[in-house]
């Protein structure tokens, strides 16, 4: 529970509120998460601990925050972990399981065209090359779709792509380049888009 | 409900207009639209009005059927009322689409007239606990261009008042059972007095006013409505906030203020035109639907 | 199975006789004290009974407890939204569905909801919709069930009341609470909070202008978000019911801020940092 430790590092009273109440004027502090500004004053949309925080800056940031995190839902540019569920010719289905490092507790789907497979050569890309179903795959959300479709995905970066995948003989296999992927087991090499998975995803 | 997209250059043209009591199309805030009433216009029927406001036409159509009196109140007879958003008014409503507008406005047309007042429902008991007329209130959608609540009002009382259902005897056999015997002579029937039923007036918050009879595009501008049901004596029998946004308190009360004012004023010009159309008798000139 | 002709069926439909008991209660005069010794022409609301929480497979939960009324509401999502004719993805959207328990009323009602219900969920999502921040919930759906376990009046009021606490019980951002409130008007005098006996009354009493009044009210930024009434009532009347009501719903507030204040520090108690 790292915020209740920062809570008590500046230990004023600990208050709390509920959705509607006025905590401070605009001048005062600056807006962070759990609270909307209305008249020049800032208003809670939580029931939760009030939360002051100074970072350095001229105001310090005033949230309101909960034992769970804030559902988060994924937005455009959230780099999201999901699960490849089906893949035909010109997209692969999947199923969105993290936001960042914050599981979502229902399911939403997702889709990730051809062409947003990989950044160079989108004309020669092969879905069945790139994703294959129960693929874990790192991808950045660009659009929320329209009425008729999903999320819309992309892997068009060297850290996005697939991070986790079994072979068909059934072990997890290890990445020995940008688009293979070798089952420790039988050898076998298997095409994927494979992810240069950074540091600071390994914790998602 | 059938909606318009606005843009927001539209929208804050719409916006202004208002401010100064100027509609875009000429009106101000508290006038009604071109309205026309035709009664009679179904043959079978026991009642029928066709009602064109603008470019919104309803047709209401009331036939009275004998039956049972609900069990807690023997001595009455009772309305039942069904809206149907059929896909001729708007593409929107096709399938099952309309069905929500359709509950949402029959539900409040019960409201409107759970009163005692309103209609009197005792006349419409034959026998008590046995039976009674249930008058089936049919409202049918033909053209949706905004304020369907006030239409559909004004033809349900152009339509009860041109309700006519036939007089009933009831004699014993001799058995001591009860026989219900209905007049064959077709002048002698029964009128409903349509003084005290209200009409329905919606009134749209848009910046800091409130009109009357908002067309599509002016609704699109609002967030929240206010309808109000008031009879010709300014008694408000039904009101409710509709819509997605929120109304201060203060506003309520200038709102209800305007409907009674607007829901007043309404009646009198309606009944004399009821009651004009009716002496015409054969002589009126029948116009029918959408002409 | 051959058909027993000795005997005698009883008829398809049948009613309780005790509805058509004349109960006293009924006919009680208007200057006479409430049947459960509450004030007349006075903002006296039962007192409620309130609880966040208790659901534990909902994202949120409450229960209210009003006199005999009692509701329970559950609140899942944000949610992938089912509805795809919705044209506008940038914001949320909020369902709502009112049920009640068929042993809720004195009469038994049916599984099937009903177009009453249908009616209730209706006003109780355009009640709650105003204080939902729904902007920050695109492409989702928010859905708040309410289940009605016992119907004893006002069950509107109570419903919005419980289903705001569960949407703040939920996590669910919204712009203020909304509490609920219904008055029961009965020629020149009122009752605020009506029970089940009172609310229904009016048929067998007399000839005077009665009517029910229901009010939604955002109590920090002083707004309705939902307005209802039935009967008949003069202009005066109904604003000063309106006015009756919002003082009634600030009589809740306080309860209902500590209900959810207890619910945050039992879920994460200020004892437990060290």
């Amino acid at each position: 529970m790292r915020w209740l430790s920062a809570l008590t590092d500046n230990m004023s009273p600990l208050r709390l509120c509920v959705p509607g109440e006025k905590l401070c004027s605009v001048e005062d502090c600056s807006t962070g998460t759990g609270v909307y500004q209305r008249h020049g004053y800032i208003y809670s949309s939580l029931a939760g601990y009030v939360l002051r925080k100074n970072e350095g800056e001229e105001l310090p940031v005033i949230s309101v925050v909960r034992e769970t995190e804030a559902q988060l839902l994924p937005d455009v540019g959230a780099i999201v972990t999901c699960k490849v569920t089906g893949i035909n010719s010109r997209f692969a289905k999947v199923h969105i399981l993290y936001v960042g490092s914050t599981p979502l507790k229902d399911r939403f789907r997702g889709t990730i065209r051809k062409e947003d497979v990989r950044e160079s050569e989108k004309d020669k890309v092969d879905i069945y090359k790139s994703f294959r179903p129960g693929d874990i795959v790192l991808a950045k959300v660009i659009s929320l779709g329209d009425v008729q479709s999903t999320y819309l995905l992309t892997t068009a970066e060297n850290e996005l792509g697939v991070v986790v995948a079994h072979s068909e003989a059934g072990a997890q296999m290890i990445p020995i380049s940008w688009r293979e992927m070798q089952c420790p087991q039988t050898n076998a090499k298997e095409f994927r888009k494979v992810a240069r998975v950074q540091p600071e995803y390994l914790e998602a | 409900m059938a909606t318009v997209q606005v843009s927001e250059a539209e929208k804050v043209y719409i916006l202004h207009g208002i401010r100064d009591d100027l509609r875009v199309d000429g009106r101000s805030c508290e006038d009604y639209r071109h309205m026309e009433v035709e009664t009679d216009v179904v043959s079978n029927t026991d009642g029928s009005a066709k009602v064109t406001l603008g470019h919104t036409a309803v047709l209401v159509g009331v036939k009275a059927e004998i039956g049972k009196p609900k069990p807690m109140i023997p001595n009455e007879g009772y309305l039942e009322f069904f809206v149907d958003c059929s896909a001729n008014a708007t593409p929107e409503f096709e399938g099952r689409g309309g069905e929500e507008l359709g509950t949402e406005l029959s539900n409040t047309l019960y409201k409107v007239f759970n009163n005692q007042h309103s209609l009197d429902l005792r006349s419409l008991c034959i026998s008590p606990g046995e039976h009674c007329w249930v008058l089936y209130v049919d409202v049918l959608l033909l053209q949706c261009d905004g304020n369907l609540y006030d239409a559909i009002s004004v033809a349900i009382k152009a339509a009860l008042f041109n309700t006519k259902i036939p007089r009933v005897h009831i004699s014993s056999d001799d058995g001591g059972g009860k026989e219900i015997e209905l007049s064959d002579d077709p002048y002698d029937r029964m009128r409903l007095d349509v003084e005290n039923v209200p009409c329905i007036v919606t009134l749209c918050k848009i910046g800091h006013r409130q009109v009357v009879d908002a067309t599509l595009q002016e609704k699109a501008c609002s967030v929240a409505s206010l309808i109000i049901s008031v009879t010709h004596k300014g008694i408000i029998t039904c009101t409710r906030k509709v819509g997605r946004g929120s109304l201060d308190p203060e506003s309520i009360c200038e709102m209800t203020e305007a409907g009674k004012r607007v829901g007043k004023a309404l009646h009198s010009p309606l009944m004399k035109l009821l009651q004009q159309e009716e002496s015409l008798g054969k002589k009126r000139q029948k116009v029918g639907f959408l002409g | 199975m051959p058909t027993d002709t000795k005997r005698v069926r009883g008829p398809d439909v049948s009613q309780s006789p005790f509805l058509f008991w004349s109960r006293p209660a009924e006919v009680l005069p208007s200057h006479e004290p409430r049947a459960d010794g509450r004030q007349r022409d006075q903002v006296d609301v039962r007192p409620v009974f309130v609880r966040c929480g208790l659901v534990s497979q909902a994202k949120g939960s409450a229960y209210i407890e009003a006199g005999n009324t009692k509701v329970l509401c559950c609140v899942y999502g944000p949610r992938e939204t089912e509805r795809k004719d919705e044209t506008d993805m940038k914001s949320g959207r909020l369902t709502t569905d009112m049920r009640f328990a068929p042993f809720s009323c004195p009469e038994r009602g049916s599984w099937i909801q009903g177009s009453q219900d249908k009616d209730f969920s209706l006003m109780l999502q355009e009640s709650l919709q105003p204080a939902v921040c729904l902007h920050r919930y695109p492409r989702s759906q928010i859905e708040v069930n309410v289940m009605v376990l016992e119907n004893s009046g006002s069950i509107l009021a109570h419903a919005v009341t419980c289903a705001s606490m569960a949407l703040a019980d939920a996590g669910i951002e919204m712009y203020d609470l909304v509490l609920g409130c219904s008055l029961r008007q009965d020629g020149g005098s009122y009752v605020v909070d009506p029970t089940y006996p009172e609310e229904n009354s009016w048929r067998s009493g007399s000839r005077e202008k009665r009517g029910g009044l229901t009010v939604a009210f955002l109590p920090s930024l002083n707004q309705v978000s939902g307005l209802q009434s039935d009967g008949e009532m003069a202009e005066e009347t109904l604003t000063a019911g309106i006015r009756t009501c919002i003082e009634g719903c600030y009589k809740l507030y306080p309860v209902i801020q500590q209900a959810l204040i207890k619910a945050v520090r039992r879920a994460a108690p200020p004892a437990a940092e060290s």
